[in-house]
């Protein structure tokens, strides 16, 4: 299981022999073992269509995988800084629409386009960061749901009608002969070609951000987290490992709104919205934010809970029901409860063992 | 006597119309000792707070090794030798006691973490998270994140607070060796009168934020304004 959790004495990195207590063991092997796991956990994924061949559910996959790395990026700043963002639709939606823009406005290949796309959203996350994350709790809370609302009225003024279309959107329109990774623009739509994007593109961010959060500035993160008074008393200028997480956060926010301008060929201000901010953070809690793959579990779940319940009109009935459940009951969330419960079953298992 | 590594001059801190400390003055060598003592609201934890820069000066200085560091953020202070324990025990809850000592040697170049490790007896519970020790045992870690590095002045504000009079005894001597043994210069905050006077080369008697005495702890102990305003007359 891929987490958050500070590493086991087992995963640890080796520590230099001039370190207290250094210790040593099949750590290689262990690493090697779990590089393994994710390349065939990777592999088997990449056959999804091919077991799935409804078209519905391979959609509910694909929309699982774009909202989960918007959530997954969301609930590595809640888990790793403690900073929980209502506004990550600032950079999702900024990416999608400069996606939209350069590929339909500025006939720009979809791969460049893309790729500016995501600077874009990187970019602008810095700077909203250096502005906001000197601000603690509900403040940081506020600020970023602020800025996503003014992103979202920005997108639907008159005078950007001919950039944003305002509320009538961009529907995406590549210029003649123009393809993305060798798909055109039909391929895009369908699921089945779009899954192997979405899915690399997902295992890719899932093993960055748990490589960045067994890492040192992992550490250094979480310490300023847990006390930044005293990080600050150790030498630490807390401002920098605060605003990286977040433009790191930010990126993911802008990859997936890369993502779900592809997919859907359509962009609206809807994509800045406080719904699409808000059930993304309801995914990650649900599915847990202190593990890496609880944000996905939980984005996964909920386009499928939108898919068979939306039409009963009572979605939102349950998704409170859901985050209550959650918040009462399993306060890490579906992935942290099940790694608890693994945890507690290994530890009866060896109890048993050895007596 | 070594060369003064800390001093104070004329530290002042208000808050609005309080002044909580008021032309407070001390100078610190390495190696040497210094308690603060006073009774309850003598300023004793706002001077502290002045000589490490979590609080602002509304009069004097403050110079490190010489040099005026009166307008310098806290993390330049430590990066530059001045550390600090807290009254209240602050540490990194939820990591491991090695990771947070890790961490901060990491911050300070520190080489020799074993040493402060074994100093102050860690070594048993290096791998659990620090919420799960004790409350003395976290006060050992808070105490050697403030030793890591180095440092050439040390700032500890009542690093026997909470513990028993046996333990605060025994932290008092780990920390007089360690300073003596890295010829740091120590300032003391502590409630434990006697295991001050006991372990301190230089005393600084605090009172409604002014110094009422200063100098040799038998020299203070004999003031007769200190047993007056804080020792009382069985002293």
């Amino acid at each position: 299981m891929t987490t958050f959790s500070p590493p086991t004495e087992a995963d640890q990195d080796p520590v230099p022999s001039g370190r207290p207590g250094a210790r040593r063991g099949p750590r290689v092997s262990r690493r090697a073992w779990r590089a393994a796991a994710v390349v065939a956990v990777f592999v088997i994924g990449l056959g999804l269509p091919v077991v799935v061949s409804n078209p519905y559910y391979l959609g509910i996959a694909t929309d699982g995988a774009v909202l989960g790395i918007l959530a997954l990026s969301i609930g590595f700043l809640a888990s790793r800084c403690g900073l929980i963002s209502l506004g990550h639709t600032t950079f999702f939606g900024l990416a999608a629409y400069t996606f939209a823009i350069s590929t339909t406005n500025w006939g720009w290949a979809p791969l460049v386009a893309a790729l500016f796309a995501v600077l874009v959203g990187s970019a602008v996350g810095a700077l909203v960061g250096a502005a906001i994350v000197r601000t603690p709790g509900i403040g940081f809370l506020v600020l970023t749901l602020a800025i996503g609302q003014a992103f979202y009225q920005l997108s639907v003024q008159t005078a950007l009608r001919p950039l944003t279309g305002t509320y009538d959107g961009i529907p995406i329109i590549y210029a003649d002969g123009q393809t993305m990774l060798g798909r055109d623009q039909a391929d895009m739509g369908d699921a089945s070609q779009f899954w192997p994007i979405a899915w690399t593109v997902l295992i890719g961010f899932v093993v960055v951000v748990t490589l960045v959060t067994r890492s040192r500035f992992g550490r250094t993160i979480e310490a300023v987290r847990e006390n930044e008074e005293r990080a600050r008393f150790s030498g630490l200028n807390t401002f920098t490992p605060r605003l990286l997480a977040f433009m790191l956060s930010a990126t993911g926010a802008s990859v997936a709104g890369v993502l779900f301008a592809l997919k859907a060929n359509y962009v609206s201000p809807n994509v800045f919205s406080f719904v699409t901010a808000g059930d993304s953070v309801i995914a990650a809690l649900v599915g847990g934010w202190t593990t890496a793959v609880g944000p996905v579990i939980g984005a996964v779940l909920y386009v499928f809970g939108q898919s068979e319940l939306g039409a009963t009109g009572n979605l939102q009935l349950f998704t409170g029901i859901a985050l209550v459940v959650t918040i009462a009951f399993l306060r890490t969330g579906i992935v942290g409860a099940l790694t608890s419960l693994w945890s507690l079953a290994r530890r009866v298992l060896l109890t048993r063992r050895t007596r | 006597m070594n060369q003064a590594v800390l001093s104070a001059d004329e530290v002042g801190v208000s808050y609005g119309g309080l002044r909580a400390v008021d032309g407070v003055s001390l100078t610190v060598a390495g190696g040497e000792l210094h308690g603060v003592i006073g009774p309850n609201g003598a300023g004793k934890s706002t001077f502290m707070d002045a000589l490490s820069g979590r609080c602002k000066l509304s009069a004097g200085s403050v110079s490190l090794g010489g040099e005026d560091v009166t307008g310098r953020s806290v993390q330049w202070r430590r990066r530059n030798g001045m550390s600090r324990s807290f009254q209240r025990t602050s540490v990194f809850p939820g990591l491991t006691v090695r990771d947070q000592l890790e961490f901060v040697a990491d911050l300070t170049h520190e080489t020799e973490l074993d040493l402060v490790i074994e100093a102050l007896g860690l070594g048993d519970f290096l791998d659990v998270t620090c919420s799960s020790i004790s409350y003395g045992d976290q006060r050992s870690v808070d105490i050697a994140m403030a030793l890591i590095g180095r440092p050439t002045v040390v700032l500890l504000d009542e690093p026997g607070a909470g513990l028993t009079k046996e333990e605060s005894a025994r932290m008092l001597d780990h920390i007089r060796g360690l300073c003596r043994e890295r010829e740091v210069a120590a300032v003391l905050v502590e409630h434990d009168v006697e295991g001050v006077f006991r372990v301190c080369d230089t005393i600084t008697v605090l009172d409604r934020g002014v110094v009422i005495a200063s100098g040799l702890p038998a020299d203070v102990r004999a003031d007769p304004q200190v047993i007056s305003a804080y020792l009382g007359s069985e002293a």
